[in-house]
């Protein structure tokens, strides 16, 4: 800024300067020439007069100062020079252009340039009365010789003019800076000092910033959003680079990944690098979707991974994750739930279907006939149990509404124990019923059902004259019921499953105890039913202690 | 310009190594895997997977020299490149010995390690080994390195137990020679790759704070 505005100021100057000179010199020049000039006629004038008076003694002493004198006579040769001693050598001087017009016409003049091309010479000539013609001349200055003469001045004056111009420029550029230096760029409109025609630059930017301002709120805004909406999904959400780069997490995917947002930025790669992972982002920047379930720990998730296309170029990954822990061991449930009851079904149907041919085709004794449709009897009643806990089990899984009343548990206790009392006594175990009488709201036929499964279950898988005693206890904040027998027990890795459908700790014994593999499925869904907990203690040999826990409201 | 492209591509060198770590634990499953269930077509996956390591090995050691000679790095990136290309070579060796592993199971007839369980706590050991050590190096995690370097002990002590019991299975059934033999083959690979394992995790304290280390001096 402050070299141009010294340039400008500087090439004024100078322009400046050179046409003064050039005009001034120019001026000078003829005022000089014509003065000059007139000097040398009178100079002339007056020297003539002398010499018609007095002739060559006018000479004499004379001192022609800057002039020269020639005096030739009418033929041209030279009477007198003050520059020239000996005049006889000097040539004719007719031919001259000055004499010879003189001679011709009484006054001549003519203006020579020297060999020294710095000098002028002018002549002036005029006829005496005699004849004869005196000539004065004069050197004059060219142009040349005065500029080269003035060249010492002129340069002073030149580095005066540079001296002034760097000033004036750097005082100028700074005046002229400051108020823009001092522009507040936050606050356009409110600079006083400003330019007035900075207006439309400031009143822009002063538009622009808003814009901005507006913009980055509305980014903000987005991003919060998008940012609340994707922390507060239990789904994992990643969004990555087309090179492998995370560009945002959310927090489940955080947790999951065990890591902190400290990791966006970095490569997918270094939060894990399980094979599955890099096929399932491999594929997806490929431009294909893809799923695949991958196991963290205990839980499994469902990965799934999208491209996400920009025109037909893949510009990053999008994956998704969620925990299908629950779904995949319900589905697993059910797959073997069908095949369980399908197992349990088909096995007393061909039983009874056995027995039946036999009978038809009269290949049973008659002695042996009642036993044979006993049998086909029990299995067929032991159909019928099945499916009614199947029933039952699908009520409670269906969730359907139930009728809630109050019942006595050492009631309902004593009825089970009653109904019980026959395949007890085959096996001579004592049944007893001690504790508080214990009022729930509850649905009776559930906590039949469950009571009776317990007690069964008791019976079932005690030894001979073992006992089971049924106590209730109604406690502070609970009802505890409690079902202890000295039976065969639980071993300690069965104790987790044997609340699931159609599990057996025995499975060869099975058949024997005549069992669905239901009981207790159907007691953990009773208590679920009731928001009760059940708790197992088991020991092999010595016998389980079953708790049910019921809490007060 | 000149330097976030070199940033990009010591990026770019960062990544393909954690891959091609993350290749050498996939090798090392697949071969415990296949141990496991003593199934020679298990024991065939392994195969692509050590050519694929020998392939990166390849790639990341022109990568390298590529840096080196366009960019002459110095201090923590020269130091950078130079663990990687010592680290590859540890990850080559790795995946050469998977695959001798897989190897050997093609030839044992159906045995598995469940007949000696002691080979897959090696197994065990010297894949968790590996795990460390590029996790170490992902996160520049001395404190990590110098687990993995202490854990190589452990590896060691299981050969020296693999190897006795070999001796007593050998004495009381010679039949089984054949297959103690193999078993011994495949501890001796295992403790191979935990030494391997504790190189790179040596290589990864050089690359972070410039001192190199061999394990007897921890």
């Amino acid at each position: 800024m402050t070299g141009r505005i010294f340039r400008s100021i500087f090439l004024v100057a100078c322009i400046v300067l050179v046409v003064c000179f050039a005009v001034i010199m120019g001026f000078m020049y003829r005022y000089f020439a014509s003065t000059q000039k007139e000097a040398l006629i009178t100079e002339t004038a007056l020297a003539a007069s002398g010499v018609e008076h007095s002739g060559m003694e006018y000479f004499d002493g004379l001192d022609g100062g800057k002039h020269r004198i020639t005096w030739v006579d009418s033929s041209g040769r030279v009477l007198y020079d003050n520059e020239v001693s000996d005049v006889s050598s000097m040539e004719n001087h007719a031919d001259r252009e000055e004499i010879a017009e003189a001679l011709a016409t009484g006054v001549g003049e003519s203006e020579r340039t020297s060999e020294t091309l710095s000098e002028r010479t002018i002549y002036y000539a005029k006829r005496l009365s005699d004849g004869s013609v005196l000539r004065l001349s004069v050197n004059r200055y060219t142009i040349v010789a005065l500029v080269l003469g003035m060249l010492q001045p002129l340069a002073i004056i030149l580095a005066l003019a540079i001296a002034i111009s760097a000033f004036a420029a750097s005082r100028a550029s700074k005046r002229i800076v400051r108020p823009f230096n001092n522009i507040d760029l936050d606050h356009p409109l409110e600079n006083d000092s400003a330019y007035k025609e900075m207006a439309p630059f400031l009143t822009r930017l002063e538009a622009q910033r808003r814009r901005i301002a507006a913009q980055s709120e509305e980014l903000n805004r987005k991003c919060e959003e998008f940012a609340a909406i994707t922390d507060n999904m239990s789904e994992c959400l990643i969004l990555l680079t087309s090179d492998g780069t995370i560009v945002a997490m959310n927090k489940a995917s955080m947790q999951l990944f065990g890591t902190d947002s400290g990791c966006i930025g970095n490569d997918i790669l270094t939060l894990d690098r399980r094979s599955e992972l890099r096929e399932l982002v491999g594929s997806a920047l490929e431009g294909k979707h893809c799923e695949m379930i991958i196991d963290f720990g205990t839980s499994k998730y469902q990965f799934s991974a999208d491209p996400v296309l920009h025109d037909t170029v893949t510009d990053g990954v999008c994956i998704l994750a969620f925990d299908v822990t629950a779904r995949l061991l319900a589905e697993t449930q059910r797959r073997e739930f069908s095949a369980n009851v399908s197992h349990e079904i088909k096995t007393p149907l061909q039983s009874i279907i056995g027995s039946a041919e036999l009978i038809e085709n009269g290949l049973v004794q008659e002695e042996d006939m009642p036993r044979f449709i006993g049998h086909i009897r029990s299995e067929a009643s032991r159909l019928v149990m099945l499916i009614g806990d199947v029933i039952r089990l699908s009520q409670i899984d269906e969730g359907v509404y139930m009728e809630k009343e109050p019942v006595d548990l050492r009631e309902l206790a004593e009825e089970t124990v009653m109904s019980l009392t026959h395949s007890a006594d085959a096996k001579h175990i004592s049944l007893s019923v001690d504790g508080d009488a214990a009022v729930i709201t509850g649905v009776r036929r559930l906590l039949q059902e469950m009571l009776f499964n317990l007690c069964d279950n008791a019976v079932k898988y005690n030894v001979e004259g073992g006992n089971v005693l049924i106590d209730i206890r109604d406690g502070t904040d609970a009802i505890l019921l409690t079902v202890k027998d000295t039976g065969i027990g639980i071993p300690l890795e069965a104790q987790g499953r044997v609340f699931e459908r159609f599990y057996r700790v025995d499975k060869s014994h099975s058949k024997d105890t005549g069992g669905t593999g239901l009981g207790l499925s159907i007691v953990k869904h009773a208590a679920l039913y009731h928001g009760a907990e059940i708790s197992l203690d088991s020991t092999v040999g010595v016998g389980t202690t079953i708790t049910v826990r019921f809490k007060k409201q | 310009m000149m330097r976030s492209r070199f940033d990009e591509q010591l990026a770019t060198l960062h990544k393909e190594l954690i891959r091609m770590g993350a290749l050498c634990e996939d090798a090392i499953s697949s071969a415990r895997k296949a141990l496991l269930e003593g199934s020679p077509e298990l024991a065939e996956k392994v195969y692509p997977i050590d050519a694929e390591i020998d392939r990166m090995e390849r790639d990341i050691e022109t990568l390298c020299l590529k840096l080196l000679l366009h960019q002459q790095p110095v201090a923590r990136d020269l130091r950078q490149i130079s663990a990687a290309l010592k680290m590859i070579t540890d990850m080559e060796r790795i995946g050469d010995q998977a695959s001798d592993i897989a190897e050997i199971i093609t030839f044992m007839q159906g045995k598995t390690s469940r007949d000696f369980v002691l080979i897959d706590d090696m197994a065990a050991a010297a894949g968790r080994m590996v795990t460390d050590s590029i996790d170490a190096y992902v996160r520049g995690d001395v404190e990590l390195a110098h687990r993995v370097m202490r854990e190589d002990d452990i590896v060691d002590e299981l050969f020296s137990k693999v190897r006795k019991s070999l001796i007593d299975m050998m004495v009381s059934s010679p039949d089984e020679g054949e297959f103690a033999l193999d078993i011994l083959m495949i501890a001796k690979y295992f403790e191979r790759i935990g030494d391997h394992a504790t190189n790179i995790a040596e290589w990864v304290e050089f690359a972070v704070t410039g001192l190199h280390v061999t394990e007897a001096e921890i």
